[in-house]
């Protein structure tokens, strides 16, 4: 494996008497696409918000391109390429979906201005499908448009690792097959992409290698088939069916 | 849209001409009026760059009054000339916001409106008990440090620069910023604003604006108590307000400023109706929030929408 880009060290988030997280470590490699799933409850979700920094971690660390990150604030994260989208979509209603991706343009990594700002924002609409919907107040778009206005903003910020958070919950077929399009055009373009995600299928069709997450515990990790085919993860799952189901 | 901003900054330049010019053209009674008016509209306005834009609402705003107020009537009884302590007050006055906004804007929604009140009566409490504010009887200003007409040029000039720098925070990058962190801080955040530092300069630009605004009350009213510029209604006031005109945009500040500061000169000279400016005022409010949340300036651009649909329809 090349020099890892993100990596993580026996990370653990307690709340309270609860352990969410409980002493997970894994590399992601530069242009990876490493999948993230688990029965709900699992820790996924805080997962990612303890790399970015939105929650603190109680131990443990996290290194993005050897710089430590853990215990800065999310706006720290993104600053330096590190950056998210909530599976609970969250955007700024009552401005367009273009103002809503200047934000990410202007207050980013890439801090653009005046028309370059403008460049890159026509840029991202168009490759995120929303060209069309660009002076729309956010507020009124389908789910669909706001998880992909969730990613448009995400990459406005021009990050290196890109978190994204059940980006395809909730939508139908046709659109879950223009978001995998747009996952893996997204590393074509040179993105690191970490995924959580319930839909199997499309996890299994786009990461390198998978995390298995149960009870905030990693229980494996791999390619895809070998990972779910692990006596563990088939447990976690289905109890004790047998392991063909679980793919 | 480049003809619509030259418009604008004619109509400001128009406005601050038309201000200047009046001492040769009003009354002093009227002249007077209209320096109340403008008082309201720096407060208004300049309360609405934190309350409005960012939607943080304080309600310790008279503690940046106050501070201004009593930095020039402290450097004046000491031979300072209020070139120099009027923006003195307004520093100190943005220092102190810094002071106030670290640990409060850690709070989020109602928690940091209540941190505010404790702030400003904490203020209060403490100005009425330490002897160089002349404690609760006051400072009065040096005799012979007032003179009318430069008093409301200041102010009415300071009045037309808020609703400008209003205007020109609204469409900055600074603003659009602002807007995240009022519609969903935790989204703003992941995507790089930083929150705090947002936060803490909008409230240190709305606390020095303020306290310009403070110092010439002080030159003004020739006279400073911790019970006339630390008051809670005050604070109270500055907040209705924005709320009533059409809380978040440039020109609803404007209009709350200018709705209170007629009403406020109604009732102080209606002496039945003197001690009920508050019953007024909630029962204001209250119309506001149950019949047009988007203030004044929602009611007027509802009523224009409406006036245009008809002439059109009917034509």
């Amino acid at each position: 494996m090349p020099e890892p880009l993100l990596s993580v060290r026996a990370l653990t988030k307690r709340f309270g008497g609860l352990v969410a997280l409980k002493s997970v470590s894994f590399d992601v490699a530069p242009g990876e696409i490493f999948g993230v799933i688990g029965p709900n409850g699992a820790g996924k979700t805080t997962l990612f918000s303890c790399l970015t920094g939105s929650q603190r971690p109680t131990s443990g660390s996290v290194h993005l391109r050897g710089e430590r990150l853990d215990g800065r604030p999310v706006w720290a994260a993104a600053h330096r390429g590190l950056v998210r989208t909530h599976q609970i979509v969250r955007p700024f209603r009552e401005m367009t979906v273009a103002d809503n991706v200047a934000v990410g343009a202007r207050f980013g990594r890439g801090r653009r201005r005046g028309s370059d700002e403008r460049e890159r924002i026509r840029e991202i609409l168009a490759r995120t499908g929303l060209a069309a919907r660009a002076r729309s107040l956010a507020g009124t778009l389908t789910l669909g448009d706001l998880k992909r206005l969730e990613i448009a903003r995400a990459l406005a910020t021009e990050p290196d690792v890109l978190c994204l958070d059940e980006v395809m919950g909730g939508l139908n077929p046709a659109e879950i097959n223009a978001a995998m399009a747009l996952v893996r055009e997204l590393r074509e373009s040179g993105l690191t992409i970490l995924l959580i995600e319930h839909h199997v299928h499309a996890v299994v069709g786009l990461s390198d290698r998978i995390l298995v997450l149960n009870f905030g515990e990693r229980i494996a990790e791999g390619r895809p088939e070998e990972a779910l085919n692990d006596p563990a993860v088939v447990a976690a799952y289905l109890g004790d069916a047998a392991p063909e189901a679980a793919v | 849209m480049t003809s619509k901003r030259a418009l604008e900054v004619a109509g400001m330049l128009a406005a601050a001409v038309a201000l200047c010019l009046a001492p040769s053209y009003l009354e002093r009674g009227t002249l007077n009026d209209v320096w109340n008016v403008a008082l309201a509209v720096v407060l208004a306005s300049a309360w609405n760059l934190l309350g409005g834009f960012a939607g943080q609402v304080s309600l310790g705003y008279s503690v940046f009054l106050g501070i201004g107020a009593y930095t020039t009537v402290l450097l004046a009884l000491s031979g300072v000339p209020p070139a120099f302590t009027l923006p003195v007050g307004a520093l100190l006055a943005a220092g102190a916001s810094v002071i106030i906004g670290l640990p409060t804007f850690r709070l989020r929604g109602p928690y940091f409106t209540i941190a505010t009140i404790g702030v400003g009566e904490a203020v209060r409490v403490v100005a009425s008990g330490v002897s160089f504010t002349g404690g609760a009887s006051g400072l009065r200003m040096p005799p012979a440090s007032f003179d009318f007409e430069s008093n409301f040029r200041a102010m009415t000039l300071l009045a037309v620069a808020v609703v400008w720098i209003a205007l020109l925070v609204s469409r900055s990058p600074f603003g659009s910023a602002l807007a995240a962190v009022k519609q969903d801080i935790d989204a703003a955040e992941a995507l790089g604003v930083n929150s705090t530092r947002l936060k803490v300069s909008v409230h240190a630009l709305s606390a020095a604006l303020v306290g310009l605004a403070g110092g010439l009350f002080a030159i003004n009213f020739q006279y400073v108590s911790p019970g006339s510029v630390f008051d809670f209604r005050l604070s109270l006031t500055i907040v209705l307000m924005p709320i009533v005109g059409g809380v978040g945009t440039v020109a609803g500040p404007v209009l709350g400023a200018i709705l209170f500061g007629w009403l406020q000169l109604k009732l102080l000279s209606t002496p039945a109706l003197l001690n009920s400016s508050l019953f007024i005022y909630g029962a204001l409010l209250i119309a506001v929030m149950l019949f047009e949340p988007k203030g004044l300036l929602g009611l007027v651009r509802r009523l224009l929408a409406r006036r245009l649909r008809r002439f059109y329809v009917d034509a």
